[in-house]
């Protein structure tokens, strides 16, 4: 079976336990109606404890999964079970069409690193199907109600944008106080007087805008203390500048425009996305360059998928999946690793620099790959420049990611610095929870690599060296 | 204005605050003083981002050992993470000692994830595993990173202990004398924990002309280093009157005739009152420690063999020959003792064994066969004495033991479906396993829960993989 290896099953487990319980289940006796489309997606029904038994899902393509037991772990015993059974090929999965519970879930699914075709198809048919439904049935369409419904909505946008702008306004008066008051000390009250800003950012429907104001705190205190009063005043700067661009964004560029509207709060459905015209596609060999974990301070995790295309050509060669769970899910990985190989078509968020993607169609999915990534052979220095050019475009670019060849890592105390291996013309630090993860590099004269750059310091994704491949998790 | 014209002009601004300052500054923004506080704000704080970070003035010069081990495959990183992640003890010395053997070293990326087991077992897993344990030791204390095979006697109070000792020990065979006088070198730099450790080592070709450095050394500042010599001392001095251990132990073994047709000698062990049943064993280890078995027989006028047929019917004093026999490395007598007293090696599992004796691969099969006597268990010997089995052998027991231990009734109620419990005994039984049992057990583990064989199972795996790495 391509996409779900035993190796894989092993990472997507929550911890050993699972897997334990899982390996139990793996006997067919227990399961009913295991079946398969053909085109990567398995189902089957297991009984639990339960009166009824559970109904799991499993895309292949993606590792994606649903169980309708009440687990708190994901994936479950059950999903793992399932995906263990296909990935031994010892159970035969019997060719069947989708029940209409598996079709249910292919529906809902909400996921940003990838819809199989299947669910491509399933909206096109959909689609298809409501359209007929209009030509055939067009006394059911009440065109004022279509009228009232387009002007309720064209009403909330408005109200919102008022919102917003209101918000923009509590906010300047909010950083003129900070900045009258001096931002030496900002750090020393950063918490409590981010709160509050944030959530008049919040009531004012700005969210995004309002997660970057909650996350600042945690930013400066990551830093030295000698270097929080200037990110103080870099961090506040550039919440006035994204105000400012917010209130002329009429004047930017459309690709800009969309940049800081994204920024503030306003999101667009894949849906959207998908019917949106001049949207950057681009299709080829993409290789998982690095993931994140991270709990935000609205106790969302975001897992990020960081995505580096190996094939030469237009269009840009990194893009960014990025998929939230509540932190209660307990999910703590997303569905790839570091080195998986897929071929893809990417669909772009519209942006000055477009990084930020939806999978629009899997054409062979993610499988691992012991091969280097070819991340190119642009030196730190050359990858640093990138940052800044892309900072001189976005100017409140938060985090860029940095794909660079012939560096080294040095330590200078307890800090371990990222740096060119031939110069001391850069010294990058490296963020501090992946100092002893990342130490045994210190051995190594030369790597190529990916990190995503926030300004401050760099979170090291991939490492590709002599040794073998080194993994930031 | 320039950039560094507006940090020079901006930045005490907004450091110190505006409203402690004239604001004058702020008017070369605009009239507006609000509005140019904020162009201050986002200008300054962008042209900051633009400022490059500093680089540090200086890097620390790494020195990470050549080592000439191999890396272990890549195949088995992952498998060796999993099964030390919540494995026992007992998986986790196996793992080391077939590195060893097989000159293996962990992946260098896999360090930080196995900082517990490199810690524990660092000795065993090469010179990148030793430097990664000490990369926070003060320079002054480290240590260098050499094999024991590579060790000469210049350079032999560079490495970590583990080397040193068998280094000492294998000295002592060839050249005795030379051993001695290298420890008498180092002695004075060397830690207690060392002291011992290489002291114990003159135990091999203990003879007179030790005699001198011992005497030196009789009034050392540990208690352990001080027992250890009056030990050897009382071993090379031979005479009963000159043991004080020996004469008090004397006054309590009481001395009979038993048998109706033929007599015979009996002897018999009085305890104290005040030594309770749990301190049993601990009393008669600390009360014969500094005899052997040679003066004991000398002082009850009888043949060493004659020793243990007169003790048949006291289990403690039976213990007492049987601790001063596996000391001294007399396995037929051990054999004799455990031939009666089966459970002699779960009673000395519950005794610390601070100065043991390095054995090598052939003493340690013949003490184990002598020692553990599997078709004479009753009762069952309990999980710390499988443990302490595997840690006194470094290794696995002889085929021929582990064929009875895996037919013997302890075993096999291990195995009952019913059983409840972890999977400590499992994998410890998996540790001591010899390769060529290993199908046997893989086959006795099948019906178990999964969560009981799965820790035993993997490592039988990965023994057998990594024996075969060439």
């Amino acid at each position: 079976m391509a996409g779900i290896s035993l190796e894989k099953i092993e990472e997507l487990a929550p911890d050993q336990a699972s897997l334990i319980a899982a390996r139990k289940l793996v006997k067919p006796g227990g399961w009913s109606g295991l079946s398969s489309d053909r085109a990567g997606l398995i189902w089957g029904e297991c009984q639990g404890s339960g009166s009824s038994p559970y109904r799991v899902i499993v895309s292949e393509a993606d590792a994606d999964y649903k169980c309708t037991c009440p687990s708190r772990k994901f994936p479950c015993k059950h999903s793992l079970a399932l995906m263990w059974m296909r990935a031994e090929g010892k159970v035969a999965f019997e060719a069947a069409g989708t029940p209409e519970w598996v079709q249910d879930w292919l529906r809902r699914r909400r996921t940003s690193s990838g819809a199989s075709a299947e669910s491509e198809k399933d909206d096109a048919s959909r689609a298809k199907s409501l359209a007929g439904a209009v030509v055939e049935e067009p006394d059911e369409v009440d065109p004022k109600a279509v009228a009232r419904a387009a002007a309720a909505r064209d009403r909330a946008r408005r109200e919102r944008e008022d919102a917003i702008v209101a918000g923009l306004d509590d906010l300047d008066t909010w950083l003129v106080d900070q900045a009258e008051a001096g931002l030496a000390g900002f750090a020393g009250h950063a918490g409590k007087s981010c709160r509050s800003i944030a959530q008049r950012l919040v009531d004012a429907k700005a969210p995004g805008l309002a997660s970057r104001v909650d996350a600042l705190p945690n930013r400066i205190y990551g830093l030295p203390e000698s270097a929080r009063p200037m990110a103080a005043v870099e961090q506040l700067g550039q919440l006035h500048l994204i105000a400012e661009a917010y209130r002329r964004h009429e004047s930017l560029s459309a690709d800009l425009r969309a940049d800081v509207r994204r920024e503030v709060g306003w999101t667009q459905s894949r849906e959207a996305l998908l019917s949106e015209e001049g949207t950057v596609t681009v299709s080829g060999s993409w290789r998982v360059a690095g993931t994140v974990s991270e709990v935000q301070p609205d106790r969302l995790r975001r897992l990020e998928t960081w995505l580096w295309r190996e094939d030469p050509g237009e269009g840009p060669r990194i893009a960014a999946l990025v998929d939230y769970v509540p932190v209660v899910a307990g999910q703590t990985k997303g569905a790839y690793r570091t080195g998986e190989q897929m071929q893809a078509t990417l669909l772009f968020y519209r942006s000055a620099r477009p990084l930020r993607a939806l999978v629009r169609e899997v054409i062979s999915p993610a499988e691992e790959r012991d091969s280097e990534i070819a991340l190119g052979d642009r030196d730190l220095l050359k990858a640093y420049s990138e940052y800044e050019e892309a900072m001189a475009t976005i100017p409140w670019l938060n985090v860029s990611p940095l794909s660079f060849a012939d560096t080294r890592l040095r330590r200078n105390g307890e800090r371990l610095f990222l740096c060119p291996a031939e110069n001391d013309e850069l010294a990058l630090p490296l963020i501090s929870s992946q100092a002893e993860a990342a130490s045994p590099l210190l051995a190594i004269e030369r790597f190529s690599g990916f990190g995503l750059w926030d300004g401050y310091t760099c979170r090291l994704c991939l490492a590709q060296t002599p040794l073998g491949r080194w993994v930031g998790e | 204005m320039n950039t560094e014209e507006l940090r020079a002009n901006m930045l005490p601004v907004l450091l110190s605050g505006a409203r402690r300052e004239s604001g004058e500054e702020l008017l070369m923004l605009g009239s507006d003083r609000e509005h140019s506080l904020l162009r201050a704000l986002s200008l300054t704080g962008q042209s900051l981002r633009f400022t490059r970070r500093p680089v540090p003035s200086e890097f620390a010069v790494e020195h990470w050992p050549r080592d000439e081990r191999r890396i272990v495959p890549d195949r088995l990183r992952r498998p060796i993470l999993r099964l030390l992640d919540r494995s026992t003890e007992d998986a986790a010395r196996a793992l080391a000692l077939v590195f060893d053997r097989q000159k293996l070293r962990p992946h260098p990326f896999d360090l930080p994830m196995l900082d517990g087991f490199v810690h524990r077992h660092a000795d065993r897993l090469g010179a990148t595993a030793q430097f990664w344990v000490q990369r926070q030791t003060p320079s002054q204390q480290l240590r260098g990173y050499f094999e024991a095979d590579e060790l000469t006697p210049k350079n032999w109070t560079e490495s970590s202990l583990r080397p040193r000792v068998k280094f000492l020990k294998e000295l002592r065979k060839q050249d005795a004398g030379s051993a001695r006088k290298l420890l008498e070198q180092c002695w004075a730099g060397e830690s207690p924990d060392n002291r011992v450790q290489l002291l114990s080592t003159l135990q091999t070709g203990l003879s007179a002309e030790d005699r001198q450095f011992l005497e030196s050394i009789q009034k050392d500042r540990a208690p352990r280093v001080r027992a250890i010599v009056h030990k050897q001392l009382a071993l090379l001095s031979g005479e009963a009157g000159d043991n004080a251990a020996l004469t008090a132990c004397m006054e309590r073994i009481q001395r009979s005739k038993t048998g109706l047709l033929k007599k015979r000698a009996a002897l018999k062990l009085e305890l104290p009152a005040n030594v309770k049943e749990h301190e049993t064993n601990r009393w008669i280890q600390e009360q014969f420690a500094e005899m052997n078995i040679a003066q004991l027989a000398h002082a009850c006028e009888m043949l060493d063999r004659e020793l243990v047929e007169a003790a048949e019917k006291d289990e403690n004093l039976l213990f007492a020959l049987a601790l001063m026999s596996s000391r001294e490395k007399r396995i037929d007598l051990l054999d004799a003792i455990t031939n009666e007293l089966p459970e002699a090696w779960g009673r000395m599992s519950e005794l610390s064994w601070d100065d043991d004796l390095e054995r090598d691969r052939e003493e340690a099969d013949a003490w184990a066969a002598a020692l553990v006597k599997p078709k004479k268990w009753l009762p069952p010997v309990p999980f710390p004495a499988w443990s302490w089995l595997h840690r006194q052998m470094e290794g696995h027991l002889p085929t021929t033991i582990m064929r009875d231990v895996l037919g013997s009734k302890a075993w096999k109620e291990q195995l009952e479906p019913e059983k409840k419990g972890g999977s400590e005994f499992v994998q410890v039984i998996c540790a001591l396993c010899p390769r060529e049992l290993r199908g046997m057990v893989r086959a006795q583990l099948e019906p178990l829960e999964a969560d009981r064989k799965d820790k035993g199972w993997m490592l039988l795996d990965i023994l057998d993989e990594l024996e075969n790495v060439r």
